[in-house]
């Protein structure tokens, strides 16, 4: 059976669910359940770095030769993550760690250094009875400030902490749980991504694709060039200026979107958002075909659309035309050359289309 | 020692050599966490032998490829149980850890498995994107008797799909409350409030659905609602998994797949 026993029981979860179970209208169940799941789960001092205490200290440093085209990888648990460049061949890794407990705490938290052959891996490491969210090293936090070559690779992960690259030339990865996330300068973002906290790109330029998103807080780039990009959010602003990309896929659950860019020939931008406003703002679009719809939003162009790929059609600032191919809330038109793809979906909130 | 997830499975399908089985026998009789595993194990056993077999969309298996990477052990393949030396052993650590561990490993796999299965059973039917769009009024014109019944039609399938939804949400929300585990308490505000944020997207669009049936924006509206919870409530299933492992550098790597899901 193996992992087949697990797939096939979830099946029956799905598939095989009593009819009373299928009622339609169980939000609030869901709600009711969810949150005895988040407050079992709810317990006092993790991740919090502090006590009542004065501030206690212990630094960390050490240099590790990696190469220039080594990778670096550092997972942190709390604690913030500043990554720079600086020349040579060597990492240079500088921690302190902080309580405001006990000092002892401070040696129950290690930092290992895994040193091959151009690659280098620092771990923060808790005593065992980390888990024991009550513990006394709970209350222990590490920053970490890092000085890589320009071209190493980065990953870089965190719990509790943000995380901040700057000019790494290599490929990056950052991520966290809790905590903001801002690369800049950074060519080859492959993701950025956190639960909690903002996403801030600038200066990306990457032949690949990125991806960036939040589950609350807000995602902002500009100029960023990729040949795709995914964003994503539940709960937080999208708003990305001075953007060029080949494919766009935004989805928002609550928070306006706004795209400020080019469009490329033959490029697809898909943006999903259920309440917000979505804005697009197009830099000399040479042309689109776009699909747009909303339940209760309105949708307006400043750009002239030819309704339904009829040119008889044309409109100005504000677009109306054949039944079948716009009503108050839909609209299916061209512009231009129609070389590109636009398509726009909201439930309340209004499109936007204008020339930027 | 506690058998690992691999012997137990094993002895759930009746396929230990009577050696083993009785090793596993003994070691059950004393040990009530391994019975309630091997009990659970058979639950799943004869419940999948009643599922109608489907074949999954390609973009299913993506997901449940990331679940399965988030359990290494799967791939490793290491068993170790004390009972039979040809077997091998497990590295150090408590039989309980292990057990928490083997749970772990299933549980993962049914938080994939959830979404496999609703995307078998929804995503091929109900396709709305390359509809042309069908109002109310579009319904109700000349020539609109056939309209009318493919919007039922339409809705019919949507009552369907959000059956399914709802029964995925229902099953992926049971498997986390059974984990009492133990997420930053931040965190676990942001997750909370952001499916309620989720849940107030999708009761808004299921009014609009009941209003207005035949309204592709609030069909399609209320059906990335429900792929977009399923897919925060199986990361968050997967980071309490990883946090409860103590793996909190996987927990961080969950969160790189902690995106809004529905494409």
């Amino acid at each position: 059976m193996r992992v087949t026993a697990p797939i096939v029981f979830a099946g029956l979860a799905l598939v095989a669910a009593p009819a009373a179970a299928q009622d339609h209208d169980h939000d609030q169940d869901h709600r009711i359940v969810l949150g005895d799941i988040i407050r079992t789960s709810l317990k006092p001092g993790a991740y919090q770095g502090r006590n009542n205490g004065p501030e206690q200290t212990e630094h960390f440093s050490r240099k590790v030769k990696i190469g220039r085209d080594g990778r670096f990888s550092l997972s942190n648990i709390a604690g913030d993550i500043v990554v720079t460049t600086g020349g040579g061949d060597e990492v240079s890794i500088d921690a302190v760690k902080k309580t405001r407990g006990d000092k002892s705490e401070l040696a129950r938290v290690q930092i290992t250094v895994d040193d091959r052959a151009g690659r280098v891996d620092v771990r923060t490491e808790y005593d065992q009875d980390r888990r024991d969210r009550g513990s006394r090293t709970n209350h222990v936090s590490v920053d970490y400030t890092v000085t890589v070559p320009a071209s190493v690779s980065v990953d870089l992960h965190s719990i509790s902490g943000s995380v901040k690259a700057t000019g790494v030339h290599g490929s990056v990865r950052a991520d966290t749980i809790s905590g903001n996330v801002t690369l800049t300068d950074v060519p080859k973002l492959e993701a950025a991504k956190t639960v909690s906290g903002d996403v801030l790109l600038t200066g990306i330029t990457t032949d690949g694709d990125l991806t960036a998103s939040s589950v609350s807080g807000s995602l902002r780039a500009k100029g960023v060039k990729a040949r795709g990009i995914d964003l994503g959010i539940i709960s937080g602003d999208i708003n990305v200026s001075d953007v060029t990309c080949e494919r766009l896929g935004v989805k928002s659950v609550s928070g306006n979107v706004e795209y400020a860019g080019t469009i490329a020939k033959s490029g697809r931008y898909e943006i999903n958002a259920h309440s917000g406003t979505v804005r697009l703002l197009l830099t000399n679009p040479a042309g689109f075909e776009l699909n747009a719809n909303s339940f209760s939003g309105s949708i307006r162009s400043e750009l002239p659309l030819t309704i339904g790929g009829d040119s008889s059609a044309r409109s100005g600032s504000t677009v109306r035309g054949r039944r079948d191919a716009v009503n108050s809330h839909s609209m299916r038109a061209t512009y231009g050359d129609g070389s590109a793809t636009l398509v726009v979906r909201t439930f309340s909130g209004d499109i936007i289309i204008a020339k930027r | 020692m506690h058998p690992n997830e691999t012997i137990l499975n094993d002895y759930a399908d009746d396929l230990l050599d009577p050696v083993e089985r009785a090793g596993v026998d003994q070691h059950m009789a004393a040990c009530a966490a391994c019975r309630q595993t091997v009990e659970d194990l058979r639950e799943i056993l004869g419940a999948a032998s009643e599922l109608e077999l489907r074949e999954p969309p390609v973009r299913a298996w993506s997901r449940l490829e990331r679940a399965i990477k988030m359990e290494p052990r799967l791939e490793s393949g290491a068993r170790g149980f004390p009972l039979d030396g040809a077997r091998g052993r497990q590295p150090g650590g408590s039989g309980g850890a292990r057990l928490k561990g083997s749970r772990s490993m299933w549980i993962a796999g049914l938080a994939a498995a959830a979404v496999l299965v609703l995307a078998t059973a929804v995503g091929v039917r109900y396709l709305p994107a390359n509809r042309t769009d069908a109002t109310p009024a579009a319904a109700s014109a000349p020539g609109g008797a056939a309209q009318s019944g493919a919007a039922q039609s339409i809705e019919t399938e949507l009552r369907q799909a959000e059956a399914h939804y709802e029964n995925a949400i229902k099953g992926l929300e049971a498997i986390a409350s059974s984990e009492q585990s133990e997420l930053d308490p931040r965190t676990a505000a942001t997750l909370q409030k952001n499916l309620a944020v989720i849940d107030q997207a999708i009761s808004e669009s299921r009014a609009a659905v009941r209003s207005q049936p035949a309204s592709e924006p609030a069909q399609q509206s209320l059906i990335d609602g429900f792929k977009t919870k399923i897919g925060l409530l199986q990361d968050t299933v997967a980071l309490i998994n990883e946090m409860r492992k103590g793996n909190e550098a996987g927990a961080a790597r969950i969160a790189s797949g902690l995106k809004q899901k529905g494409t």
